[in-house]
């Protein structure tokens, strides 16, 4: 053998060592296959906490696998912000694992435009009278459902402090902007924080303010009409709830370094009685509930009525969550086991889990005895009607030019007509 | 040489490995970069070609153009800030110290400190309402110097620089010492008899023998500073507004988070060929002065 031939040989067996590894990846990350008669579902969620919800989710797992010895659920619990980007990433890849957890609108379309998960309309009839069809519209796309809803999670609820509200002469959250105005001047008066916020991710002051305040304003066909063309985010109507935030920042509403905390930090305010009220979702309900010192205490109410908006003045915004969907690769054997999984994953036992630990659900469940009366508070709040997430409702591009925009306004540096005009160039320039 | 021009093939061999995994991993997205940023896509549905419209949308978004003033900002602070720092230090260090050692060590401490923890320590010390440098400040009656350093827009850039100097003095201090130990004593001996004195022969003896280190330390700093994003993503999050925002990180938003991979493979090409101008800037600037010396 010459030095030509050997160095052939040696250059091809590099090549294949590489194109080897690659192979053997692919293979592990797309992950499934029957190991002998027991299938192996891959499945991605985002329960990395050890909040009440997460422990009832992961239970509801082995519970499955228990029933199922034939079936194993191999999980990757990925913390929810790098869970997004990852998802995104394996996706364009087309490498998604067999069962991931989804979210409603703008996350969910591209996985099924780009046909990445597969509808469930066959195991539909397991939840009916248990799930009403307005629950399971958010996984629903053009006609087709993707997912199961475990939770609604309304993300705009005015938490207050009722002894500190009480101290300015306040026994509940006003019914209209103008007094709540007068509320919060007479709370920094006291020398307390009116209202704690934590917007250094951004998206709080769209998915708990302006997902409220704009729908006070516009009613809740407004996003839609946008997106169809029909309206314009430069409405007067619009404008005016951003120049509602506008004004909140501006007349110290807020902890002043509310845009370097996170919506962790910003519950130890409200906690350690620091600030008297958190505008903020669902999701914090559980945790309050559990390190409050006195329940009795905390009020849970929603944002005022504006003044000559068009939408329901006690509407709050929510969105359903905690759906899992199905790989469109899924086929024969490992398909029926998928489907299975969801069937028995969505049961009664687990939504009455939920409640226990202060998780609203989707499904028409009895409360438990054990349901503490924040949650009754909440779900009542949510049973008066509710409106569109904004993130849930418009695209991803747009999502974070208002999460980015809003945190401009709140520190002066756009204004809100201004803030508006970028919002309708970027839907213009998607039409 | 002759053996070496006959048998070439060997030399292939030896190198093919290395090469064939640094064009796979580095060449070539390089290359895909290119391809990509002339599409329309979003990750999940099918590319759609728009040519150069990207390039356009770029050209004309401010935010990239924030972005960018963010990065030479970055830069600017490293080179003029952590450069002359190091040097300074390591010229103080090479001197017979007592306790030369611990404060070497101390030095190059946020080096190894993972930069999460170092981003969420000086958080918490620039807060402005019950952060280090406030309290401090108030409590020695300069309440009016307090500001919210991570909050305001005009502060954020700065205060994130400052925390970038600190991170990397250690780094560049460490380079310059062992440049330090490696001038021969001969010369200083030499200077001695001639009678120069201790600035002397620093400003003509040790800069002087330290200039190519000092060049290298520039542009690992040049492009080290171009590449920031883990710091100020944990620090503010390009926050306020887009007063932090930079390059890396505005690509990273809209390819990861928007999902306009075809706008952020946009965004990294154009990272790239301001890199390379940089650093080549850089060089040229440094070398014409050392020829010219």
């Amino acid at each position: 053998m010459n030095w030509k031939s050997r160095g052939m040989v040696a250059t091809a067996a590099s090549a294949m060592l590489i194109l080897g590894a690659c192979g053997g990846d692919t293979e592990s990350s797309g992950g499934s296959g029957s190991n002998g008669d027991q299938v192996e579902l891959t499945f991605w969620n985002i329960w990395t906490e050890s909040s009440p919800q997460n422990e009832a989710s992961k239970a509801a797992v082995e519970r499955f696998m228990e029933e199922n010895p034939d079936i194993n659920i191999v999980q990757e619990n990925i913390a929810h912000d790098q869970f997004k980007v990852k998802v995104k990433t394996q996706a364009a890849g087309r490498q998604l694992p067999d069962l991931v957890q989804v979210w409603p609108g703008a996350e969910l379309t591209p996985l099924v435009e780009g046909e990445l998960i597969q509808p469930i309309d066959d195991i539909l009839d397991t939840w009916d009278g248990m799930i009403s069809e307005s629950m399971f519209a958010d996984y629903n796309v053009d006609g087709t459902q993707y997912a199961v809803p475990a939770n609604v999670t309304p993300t705009s609820l005015v938490y207050y402090n009722k002894d500190m509200l009480a101290e300015a002469g306040y026994d509940q959250i006003p019914d209209t902007y103008d007094e709540f105005k007068q509320l919060i001047e007479d709370l920094k008066a006291q020398g307390d924080i009116p209202i704690t916020l934590g917007n250094k991710g951004q998206w709080l002051l769209q998915s708990s303010y302006i997902s409220t305040i704009g729908d006070r304003m516009t009613g809740s066909d407004f996003l839609n009409d946008v997106l169809a063309g029909d309206a314009k985010f430069t409405d007067d109507r619009f404008v005016k709830a951003v120049e509602v935030i506008q004004e909140m920042a501006e007349m110290e509403a807020f902890n002043n370094d509310f845009n370097t905390l996170d919506n962790i930090q910003h519950r130890e305010l409200f906690l350690s009685k620091e600030a008297a009220m958190m505008i903020d979702g669902a999701w914090s309900l559980g945790p309050i509930v559990e390190s409050i010192e006195d329940e009795g205490n905390l009020g849970i109410g929603v944002f005022p009525a504006l003044e000559g908006g068009d939408g329901n003045p006690e509407a709050v915004s929510a969105v359903t969550g905690t759906g899992i969907a199905i790989n469109s690769e899924l086929e024969g054997e490992e398909l029926e086991a998928a489907q299975k999984f969801l069937e028995s994953f969505y049961s009664e036992e687990y939504y009455t889990e939920l409640l226990e630990s202060d998780i609203l659900v989707a499904a028409d469940v009895e409360m438990p005895e054990g349901a503490s009366d924040s949650l009754k508070r909440v779900a009542e709040i949510v049973n008066t009607e509710t409106t569109p997430v904004y993130d849930a409702a418009v695209p991803v591009d747009l999502t974070d030019a208002i999460n980015s925009g809003l945190q401009e306004v709140s520190i002066g540096t756009l204004t809100p007509e201004q803030f508006a005009k970028n919002l309708q160039d970027i839907v213009d320039s998607g039409l | 040489m002759d053996t070496v021009s006959k048998n070439k093939w060997p030399i292939i061999i030896g190198v093919a490995p290395a090469l064939l995994i640094y064009l796979v991993f580095a060449i070539v997205p390089i290359l895909i970069s290119f391809y990509y940023s002339t599409m329309e896509w979003n990750g999940f549905t099918d590319m759609e070609f728009i040519g150069l419209a990207n390039f356009r949308e770029a050209l004309g978004d401010p935010i990239f153009w924030q972005s960018l003033k963010n990065n030479l900002f970055v830069v600017a602070a490293s080179v003029f800030g952590q450069v002359p720092v190091a040097l300074f230090f390591a010229l103080l260090l090479n001197r017979k110290l007592k306790g030369g050692k611990i404060f070497r060590t101390i030095g190059f401490m946020p080096v190894v400190i993972s930069t999460v923890i170092i981003s969420l320590v000086w958080g918490m010390m620039f807060n402005s309402r019950n952060g280090l440098f406030n309290q401090l400040l108030t409590s020695i009656g300069l309440e009016s110097w307090a500001q919210n350093w991570l909050g305001d827009p005009k502060w954020a850039m700065i205060s994130v620089c400052i925390t970038i100097i600190w991170q990397f003095v250690g780094l560049y201090l460490i380079i310059f010492l062992a440049a330090l130990q490696n001038i021969p004593e001969e010369l200083y001996e030499a200077a001695e008899i001639d009678g120069a004195s201790g600035l002397k022969k620093t400003l003509n003896i040790t800069l002087p023998m330290m200039k190519e280190t000092i060049i290298v330390a520039v542009i690992l700093c040049i492009s080290g500073s171009l590449r920031t994003f883990d710091l100020i993503y944990v620090m503010t999050a390009g926050g306020p507004g887009h007063s932090t925002e930079v390059l890396a990180m505005y690509m990273f938003d809209q390819t990861f988070s928007s999902t306009r991979f075809g706008y952020g493979s946009t965004l990294s090409i154009f990272i790239f060929f301001f890199s390379l101008g940089l650093v080549y800037l850089a060089t040229l600037i440094l070398r014409r002065k050392s020829v010219a010396d």
